[in-house]
């Protein structure tokens, strides 16, 4: 009885992740199919990934559907995936009629998605795809394929058989171009050889096509694991062994090239490495740390995860902060017990047992915060698909270049991320990036680059978005910023200063309101979302080469350690991750300068701001030797002076809430396990505040 | 305790295949993997009684992991079934003759996959 | 401001018992009219009133942490089972004079439509008024800050019903 119990209840479940998986593939199809009718349009060779992920994607499709009887979801699919898979072999050949056939047939799984636990609506739906089904089958005619014979390759008969039926067509495609068939192999640390493939795999897909990957058994160490890559290429045995540069790499000719060399064709691997390589020379930038890859689509990486919705996650995060802090107050109690004869040995035991819940719940702790941790790589897909939209939408040649996808997050700041990202991209692409006539005007690459940067930097994640287009036009900024009386006439301000007004409420620099970006600008509202989170924004831009847009976030809101100090009566906490270092001063040691009191840092000056007059505190004793707290963020340092340091401790940093929402200087509060609540410093605004002072002064 | 490797890209396929072998009498332990490149990292990592695997998956496909682990001495000895769909009968037969023990055809019943999986753990003892 | 040290009367679990017993959906008064349940509170002396739907729980009071540089009505915040929650001094919200700790002074903890939470220190918490939707006059036109949204009467006396929405609207003049 409980069994059968069990199988309903996976199966309801299951319909929804069938849906919501499917629902992920059909839009990834949706993507593609995008892209393969632009570069049909513009003339240019479709790109055999695309088809190669319609057809997987088309294939997958049909998988589910069988496994779940969704009869007619399945027939359909079927016939779908025998025209793409006709279409990838070359049996098919491309044309417009057929992918708008295919978009169709897209668009009729998404209807018949939104049924799906709905039969009489399905079974309503039944004539419309039948008549489609039989249309795309009719589309499918298949041409049978010569089939050659691999036989004058000189390989190892086990890697040919291990090549998929797909695999095959590519390499008698490239047998047919005349080009260079190569076997490289190189061994890779068994713990990084996915970041050693797609290095290789990269620096190949620059001047050729990788057709298989064949990891070997064989002679290397337990700690390494062996990959033969079969690619085809332009470039003959030396030039390739050249251009890879990798002595560790085996290099052997398969069949040598049955034409003189070709010049590099951006076709063949896809959107990456054809225009960049003008601009690359164009522009003297510094080599990118990793590589830089353009089209997420092919360098997708799988892992088995699961989907969780945020509000688990937060509870769960609650959870833990709530027994983070009981176990402060068990510490407590057992402190207390311990320094009572009567109970002490009983305590020293209690101890015992204490400590090793304590390291349990610290690893439950690091468990959770690594659950909520995730890589930036779903944001910034999104991103691309938003960038091909708006690339056909506003008429722009634009190229995407997204580095360091695999940064990791606070999940809730991911998804918050997401929003004023997309924000910035958007005007990069609508204000920013020159139409193609204007670029080519001033001399520059046709294609507009944006290039979105991750990393991390401290307890910090850095993502810069950079584009190569206009540059912010300062003058007429600050025009307008005159105009809405935001900055009195004449009013000496800074560069950094001008282009600070980017963010100012209510500026637009385009005089046009267009349907993308809304009313131009709307980088007030990216501020204070990113500020929200705890991070930053700031904008470089140089006129006629192009604008960065930098946005600093906190890798976690979740528990942190702090410190705690107390200036006069009150205590505050400190993010340790904030702090540089802490350190005893005599009042003597503190110098006085243009109304600002600093400390000689070994040699640099650093700004000092009194805690009790940040906060106007004035009950309490100071005292005689104050703590100075270096905290910085990016750049920036200034040293708090506190009255006493009362020691570090796991917070859980709250929100508050109330009626004031504005609390300058402070990011929220935290349960120290004694019922007060404790007020947590915002030390990226205290450095700005004091940078602020330090400009006016 | 069996213990078994799930090999697929499909999430909601893998969670299918996992729970039509958690019905297996007996306890048994299943790892789940979405691709070629995760299984390689697990392999070294503990002993597999039984590998199921798809073919059409990014990065190495289901033929490339078959062969890697056929033709690897620490490996070969572990039963392996390839999980196709129709028409892909080229693939399947290339699989059979890399070294696979059994194949399977989506959509296939639960009781099939328990039943090939169920007689291949039994040979290996 | 000192601790409320143990005290006679109801504890504040039987307040919010109270409370809860209160606020039983569907009551209707004899005319059939709905019935509107406000819990009255002593404010400086005088009955003000709040919709019994919109407090959350009455807690008895405790050390407050002071916000700095914030305007004086907002006394400072507390922690409430995981939440840190702002603590208004309704005395100087109404105009009246500064809170002054004594036993039976609580914080009632209140939440609006939108969301907002915040503690409301009060001299002391009464009792549920039970009274139909007809019988809340509106509110003498010199009242506080427009402050409060109506008026009933309990015996002999009027008891103010606060717009808590307005309550909370609270700008900064620190």
């Amino acid at each position: 009885m409980t069994r059968r119990k069990v199988q309903t209840r996976r199966r309801s479940k299951a319909d929804r992740e069938f849906v919501s998986e499917a629902e992920e593939i059909l839009e990834a199809m949706r993507a593609d199919l995008a892209d393969l009718s632009d570069r049909l349009a513009a003339c240019r060779e479709p790109d055999p990934e695309l088809v190669n992920s319609l057809f997987r994607s088309a294939h997958s499709l049909k998988a589910l559907a069988g496994m779940f009887r969704f009869d007619p979801i399945q027939g359909l699919s079927h016939r779908l995936e025998d025209v793409l898979d006709g279409l990838r072999l070359g049996r098919v050949p491309l044309q417009p009629a057929l992918l708008a056939l295919i978009d169709e047939t897209v668009a009729l799984f998404a209807a018949l998605l939104e049924r799906v636990g709905d039969p009489a609506a399905i079974e309503a739906s039944g004539a419309a795809t039948l008549e489609l089904t039989e249309r795309i089958a009719a589309a499918a005619s298949a041409r049978p394929e010569p089939q050659d014979d691999f036989a004058s390759l000189d390989l190892d008969p086990m890697m040919l058989r291990a090549l998929t039926e797909y695999e095959e067509h590519r390499l008698r495609e490239n047998l047919r171009r005349g080009r260079h068939i190569a076997l490289v192999q190189m061994a890779f640390d068994i713990t990084r050889f996915e970041e050693g493939l797609s290095q290789l795999g990269g620096a190949v897909r620059e001047n050729g096509e990788v057709l298989s990957t064949l990891p070997s058994a064989g002679d290397v160490p337990d700690s390494q694991i062996r990959f033969a890559l079969l690619v085809a290429t332009d470039l003959d045995a030396e030039s390739l062994a050249a251009h890879l540069d990798l002595p560790d790499a085996e290099i052997r000719t398969v069949r040598a090239s049955a034409s003189p060399a070709v010049p590099a064709e951006p076709a063949a691997g896809g959107e990456q490495a054809g225009a960049p390589a003008a601009l690359r020379e164009a522009e003297s930038e510094e080599a990118p740390a990793q590589p830089a890859f353009t089209d997420l689509e092919s360098l997708k990486s799988i892992s088995d995860t699961v989907r969780v919705d945020i509000r688990k996650l937060d509870d769960l995060m609650n959870l833990v902060g709530e027994l983070v802090i009981q176990r402060g107050a068990i510490g407590d109690l057992i402190a207390r017990l311990s320094s009572q004869a009567g109970t002490a040995r009983l305590a020293d035991e209690f101890a015992k047992v204490h400590k090793s819940l304590d390291r349990k719940l610290r690893e439950l702790q690091s468990a959770v915060l690594e659950v909520r941790m995730v890589p930036l790589r779903q944001v910034f897909e999104k991103v691309s698909r938003v960038v091909r939209r708006l690339r056909r939408d506003l008429a722009k040649d634009v190229e995407l270049e997204i580095r360091g996808a695999d940064t990791e997050l606070d999940k809730l700041i991911v998804e918050a991320l997401v929003d004023p990202l997309m924000h910035v991209v958007r005007n990069a692409i609508d204000h920013a990036i020159e139409p193609p006539e204007e670029r080519r005007a001033r001399g520059k690459a046709q294609s507009g680059r944006i290039a979105i940067d991750a990393f991390q930097r401290g307890s910090h994640v850095v993502i810069a978005v950079r584009d190569d287009g206009r540059g912010i036009d300062t003058e007429r900024l600050r025009a307008k910023a005159e105009e809405q009386g935001l900055v009195e006439p004449g009013a000496l301000l800074s560069e950094k200063e001008t282009l600070d007004l980017v963010f100012a409420p209510g500026l637009s620099s385009r005089e046009s309101v267009t349907e993308t970006s809304g009313r131009g600008v709307g980088m007030d509202v990216v501020r204070a979302n990113l500020v929200a989170l705890g991070g930053l924004v700031d904008v470089e831009s140089t006129p006629g080469r192009g604008t960065t847009i930098s946005m600093t976030l906190p890798i976690t809101l979740a528990i942190i350690q702090s410190l705690i100090v107390g200036a006069r009566e009150q205590r505050f906490a400190i993010p340790l991750n904030a702090v540089l270092e802490t350190m005893v001063v005599d009042a003597d040691a503190i110098q006085v300068s243009e109304g600002r009191e600093l400390l000689n840092l070994r040699g640099e000056p650093l700004v000092l701001r009194r805690l009790a007059d940040e906060f106007g505190l004035q009950t309490g004793a100071a005292a005689e030797r104050p703590f100075v707290i270096v905290v910085g963020i990016g750049e920036q340092r200034i040293g708090l002076v506190v009255d006493r340091l009362e020691g570090q401790q796991d917070t859980v940093i709250k929100p508050i809430q109330g009626p004031i929402q504005e609390l300058r200087g402070i990011s929220g509060a935290t349960d120290l396990g004694d019922q007060d609540p404790v007020l947590v410093l915002d030390v990226t605004a205290l450095v700005e505040d004091a940078g602020r002072r330090r400009e006016a002064a | 305790m069996p213990r078994i490797l799930i090999v697929e890209d499909s999430p909601t396929m893998r969670s299918l295949i996992t729970s039509s072998l958690e019905e297996l009498e007996g306890a048994v332990k299943i790892v789940e993997v979405g691709s070629g490149f995760e299984a390689l990292r697990h392999l070294p990592r503990e002993h597999f009684h039984l590998i199921v695997t798809d073919i059409n998956m990014p990065d190495i496909n289901g033929l490339e992991l078959v062969s890697f682990v056929k033709s690897n001495a620490a490996y070969r000895d572990i039963p392996l079934v390839i999980v196709s769909t129709e028409g892909s009968e080229r693939d399947r037969d290339k699989g059979l003759e890399l070294g696979a023990d059994a194949y399977l055809v989506k959509p296939f019943e639960p009781s099939d996959l328990r039943e090939v999986a169920r007689r291949l753990l039994a040979s290996a003892e | 401001m000192s601790e409320a040290s143990a005290m006679r009367g109801p504890t504040t679990g039987a307040w919010e018992d109270l409370a809860r017993s209160a606020s039983r959906p569907g009551e209707t008064a004899a005319g059939g009219e709905s019935l509107r349940q406000l819990l009255c509170l002593s404010v400086d002396g005088s009955p003000y009133a709040v919709p019994i739907e919109s407090v959350r729980e009455i807690v008895r009071m405790r050390k407050i942490t002071p916000i700095p540089r914030v305007t004086r009505r907002v006394c400072g915040v507390i922690s409430l089972r995981g939440e840190i929650i702002q603590v208004l001094d309704l005395r100087l919200r109404l105009g009246l004079s500064a809170f002054e700790a004594t036993k039976s002074s609580r914080i009632v903890v209140v939440q609006v439509d939108d969301g907002r939470v915040a503690g409301l220190l009060v001299d002391a918490v009464q009792e549920v008024l039970r009274v139909g939707e007809e019988a809340i006059g509106a509110p003498a036109s010199s009242d506080v800050q427009a402050l409060v949204e109506g008026l009933c009467t309990r015996g002999e006396e009027f008891v103010s019903l606060l717009d808590l929405e307005r309550v909370l609207e609270l700008e900064d003049d620190a």
